[in-house]
């Protein structure tokens, strides 16, 4: 008997014939919700066992310790082979074609909870939620045209944080998922591969395990009403993994992807990628009024700081520097999936013009508001969708090592760096008060020297900061400004992994 | 600047196959430069395609192996096609005469092989029959070719490896049935 079994034995040993009973029968039909190996069964018993310990160490009776842990929560998910694949949208196309070993297009929402996290419970959470996201419980596979997810039904599991964050997901084994969850002390991640999808489907994901994890605690909620949080015990229905780019009506005018190389700031390349994740956490009603006193959004506002601390970061004293951002299509069409559905803009400076805030401000208003428009993003599908159809008769073989190259050239090296904004994310009250705050940081770009992401939840904004450089002009300068304008900030982080 | 670490200390010295890939990329360059030039200077047979396609084979399967389905099936199928194209590379360059005889038995062999490697495992390698399928369709086309050309002798290797790729592709579509079609259709999709 494995150290498992012992441990679940003497646990059962401790308790009342009564509470044994409640086991016995919580265990009867368990077989019957896996179609799995016996091993991946036998794991997933594990799971439970411990489970049902660690919750009863917190006092929890074993009677309300099987409501929480009840089998129904399964859905007969794990009892039915799978069939389902998923071909991939139209923006995820790019990302396992133009992945090389080291390089992988990700990124990573954090929760972080009031008390630390009980890997056993949250584990259940992950085992019952990922049901609910059947693209997401997917292997990456290679067709002869393009890739695809093939969906797996397998155990997927928790692991302890030990890495340096957004590192490469492993997708080349059978049956490997393309995305990973992690906990360390009070915080859960969620690494996604960019193939599965982007910001706002990994957001909802993670909210639906945060509040599951927090069910499996304990905490009630009397109403979800208005916060997009997804009942995992919810039938999947198609338009929630369809591919929103499809049902654009296509323009006439279509804009390439093609534009000028950008001024990159200059620190050292790191060996290690990411060398280094910070996070900027701010009260959000400081920066929101901050934004206004310039009479600016918050991601105006951002831009320009960056603009700001990126011209600071190089020495070059002409040329251009360009900040991607992505740019969520949900706004401008009403969908419910929760693939990839954004595209970007680039928001463009010359070097010489940057220094007063205000000029700059009305300058990237001006850009976003031209650059970002549904317009300009249709024209921008439209080439997408011609592209991707142009290509997709030709075989991967052949196609794969030109994208490659062309990625190479022209796919970051436009761009200094990004901003990728989540906006404000909500969950009902009684979840809120047991969440400090969440985070949400860009994988490490291949040429840029960092990428930003921000997030805002129960009244902090983080700004995170993927560093591929031990320069920290960028950082240092951001934080003078956001102290400039008024705006308190404190300062999390990885060390620098590279010393 | 402040930081409260929040992150767990890493463990250190961890495999950076990117660097690796970088610093032996140049390694392998210079050795398939030399390996022309040396050909060149020194003359005689041509040998120096050979070893250029050696040193691709070695790169791809072991230092730059597959970042999508990478597993028994595709692997194995993999290393069977280099040692087939080397082996055409070494009768058409160096020693002709024997190919013909000796590629068909190494390509039952392999078909033999990748049979055995698929069907001890099909719950997860019917998830990665394609490379297999192929190799079996080339092998059955290669084979029929091969004994149109040299009918009249003695070439037996061909018989078996026709006959053992059919059985085997016949097999592949028994056993997994309804899977088998799903498979292709997943694999040949142009959406």
């Amino acid at each position: 008997m494995d150290k498992i079994r012992i441990f679940y034995a003497d646990f059962l040993d401790s308790l009342t014939d009564g509470e044994r009973a409640t086991l016995r029968a919580f265990f009867t039909d368990f077989d019957q919700y896996f179609d799995t190996s016996s091993s991946e069964r036998r794991r997933f018993r594990e799971d439970f066992e411990m489970a049902i310990i660690a919750l009863h160490s917190r006092g929890v009776p074993v009677e309300e310790i099987t409501e929480r842990l009840a089998l129904s929560n399964l859905g007969g998910y794990y009892a039915r082979p799978s069939v389902l694949w998923f071909p991939l949208d139209n923006s995820a196309k790019i990302y396992p074609i133009s992945m090389d070993h080291g390089t992988q297009n990700l990124f990573r929402i954090s929760v972080y909870f009031k008390e630390d996290i009980l890997p056993e419970v949250m584990q259940i959470a992950l085992t019952f939620t990922v049901k609910r996201f059947p693209a997401f419980a997917t292997s990456l596979k290679k067709g002869v045209f393009w890739h695809y997810l093939d969906s797996v039904k397998c155990r997927f599991s928790l692991t302890e944080e030990h890495d340096v964050p957004c590192q490469p997901i492993k997708v080349s084994i059978s049956g490997s998922s393309s995305f990973r969850l992690l906990y360390y002390k009070n915080r859960v991640s969620a690494e996604f591969f960019h193939v599965l999808t982007d910001g706002t489907g990994g957001t909802v994901f993670i909210k639906a395990l945060a509040a599951e994890y927090l069910r499996l605690m304990g905490v009630k909620v009397s109403s979800t009403e208005g916060h997009d949080l997804w009942n995992i015990n919810d039938t999947p229905t198609r338009d929630e993994f369809e591919n929103a780019f499809e049902r654009i009506e296509r323009t006439k005018g279509s804009s390439g992807f093609i534009d000028r190389p950008a001024t990159q700031m200059n620190g050292k390349l790191s060996v290690r990628r990411p060398c280094r994740i910070l996070h900027l956490k701010m009260p959000t009603d400081a920066l929101l009024s901050a934004a206004r006193s310039y009479g600016a959004t918050v991601t105006v506002y951002l831009l320009t700081l960056m603009f700001l601390a990126a011209s600071a970061a190089t020495d070059e004293l002409s040329g251009e520097l360009s900040i991607q951002v992505p740019v969520n299509m949900r706004k401008f069409y009403e969908t419910r999936t929760v693939r990839n559905f954004a595209m970007y803009c680039g928001i463009r400076m010359a070097i010489s013009d940057i220094g007063d805030k205000e000029d700059m401000v009305r300058a990237i208003t001006s850009q976003l508001e031209q650059k970002a428009s549904k317009e300009s993003m249709q024209e921008m599908i439209s080439a997408s969708v011609k592209l991707v159809s142009a290509l997709r008769c030709i075989p991967l073989a052949i196609k794969q090592p030109v994208a490659r190259r062309v990625c190479g050239f022209l796919g970051e090296k436009i761009f200094s760096t990004t901003l990728s904004n989540l906006g404000v994310v909500t969950l009902p009250e009684e979840l809120s008060e047991h969440i400090e705050s969440m985070d949400f940081c860009l994988g490490a770009p291949e040429h840029n020297r960092l990428a930003c992401a921000a997030i805002s939840f129960g009244g902090v904004t983080t700004f995170s900061i993927t560093k591929n450089t031990p320069d920290p002009t960028f950082e240092e300068k951001m934080l003078s400004l956001l102290s400039e304008d008024g705006i308190e900030t404190r300062v999390e982080g990885s060390e620098f992994y590279e010393r | 600047m402040n930081v409260n670490i929040t992150y767990p200390p890493i463990k250190r010295g961890s495999f950076l196959r990117r660097r690796l890939l970088r610093i032996l990329r140049w390694p392998f360059i210079l050795a398939a430069i030399a390996c022309v030039v040396i050909n060149v200077c020194i003359g005689g047979v041509v040998w120096s395609p050979i070893a250029i396609v050696g040193l691709f084979a070695v790169w791809k399967m072991v230092l730059s192996p597959d970042l999508v389905d990478y597993n028994r099936t595709s692997q194995f199928i993999k290393t069977v096609v280099y040692i087939l194209i080397l082996l055409a590379m070494i009768e058409l360059l160096i020693v002709p005469g024997w190919a013909a005889f000796v590629i068909p038995i190494v390509g039952f062999t392999g078909v033999a092989i990748g049979g055995v490697l698929f069907f001890t495992d099909m719950e997860t390698q019917k998830h990665n029959m394609l490379p297999l399928v192929l190799f079996l369709v080339f092998a059955i086309i290669g084979s029929t070719i091969g004994l149109t050309l040299w009918h009249e002798k003695n070439f037996w290797p061909f018989i078996v490896l026709d006959s053992v790729s059919v059985l085997l592709l016949l097999a592949l579509i028994i056993v997994l049935g309804g899977d088998f079609l799903r498979e292709l259709k997943r694999r040949f999709h142009i959406k």
